[in-house]
């Protein structure tokens, strides 16, 4: 049990720092317009040139065969859940490394996943 | 970006998301049951993703993980993630139900309420104010 939660906490962190890393490539990119065709080609164009998308591509693929070995070990419904950990992370992930806001509503939400996790590993 | 409101074919798009991630997941499941190894050691490790390599069910599975990444990416293009979310955490009922219904597993009425947690929690962690955004609309 304790160790098929390792494993989803593993996988979680990297998908966690892979959508970060998508987050932090988008946002150097500015805001952009993307209706029209001409547009999103050249966001398209911009984003796959983006060291750090790559980056973040191979983290989500870490996180995916991490993922597989968690899926493995524990039942589906169990193992999915946890996966909702992930909300937690990224709630402080966006905060200190992207310098987003954490309002109630956020943190409120947060707080009822983190909390229904708990329930889900006790059962 | 501005996005607009929720049509019924984004709303069927986002169902097939879902949809979509359900079946990914019992695909994953069903594969990885196939080898027989429940618990992985460094002494399996090699025979754990030699046969998991050679799993159809593994690879569809991945396969459908991929293209809804896509679609959800259509979803975001066209709604706003505080209505899309909501919809698309529907999954966490969906995937545990599936897993009753075609894997035969058990889930106990704690699990299903920390379950229903999670619902409730990743519904309000979308509708928080946005950026930019005065007042949250009521």
């Amino acid at each position: 049990m304790i160790k098929v939660l390792v494993f989803v906490i593993i996988s979680e962190i990297w998908t966690a720092i892979g959508q970060v890393l998508f987050k932090k490539s988008v946002n150097s990119l500015g805001v952009h317009s993307l209706r029209g065709i001409r547009n999103q080609k050249r966001f398209l164009k911009n984003v796959l040139t983006h060291p750090s998308i790559w980056m973040g591509l191979s983290c989500m693929v870490a996180g995916m065969l991490v993922w597989l070995m968690a899926l493995a070990q524990g039942d589906l419904s169990l193992v999915y859940s946890a996966g909702s950990i992930q909300y937690v992370m990224i709630l402080f992930l966006a905060h200190y490394l992207l310098g987003e806001k954490i309002d109630r509503m956020k943190f409120i939400g947060t707080f009822l996943v983190f909390f229904g996790i708990i329930l889900i590993t006790i059962s | 970006m501005r996005t607009g409101g929720l049509t019924l074919k984004i709303f069927l798009l986002i169902v097939l998301n879902d949809i979509g991630d359900t079946v990914a997941q019992l695909l994953m499941k069903k594969g990885l049951l196939h080898t027989g190894i429940g618990d992985i050691t460094p002494g399996n490790f090699t025979e754990f993703v030699a046969g998991n390599a050679a799993s159809p069910l593994v690879w569809a599975g991945m396969a459908i993980f991929i293209l809804n990444f896509f679609i959800w990416i259509v979803v975001l293009s066209r709604v706003d993630l505080s209505i899309a979310m909501p919809v698309g955490s529907t999954s966490y009922i969906f995937v545990p139900l599936a897993a009753m219904f075609f894997l035969h597993e058990a889930v106990s009425p704690l699990r299903w309420a920390g379950i229903i947690l999670i619902a409730v929690g990743i519904h309000f962690v979308s509708q928080s104010k946005k950026p930019g955004e005065g007042k949250a609309p009521a």
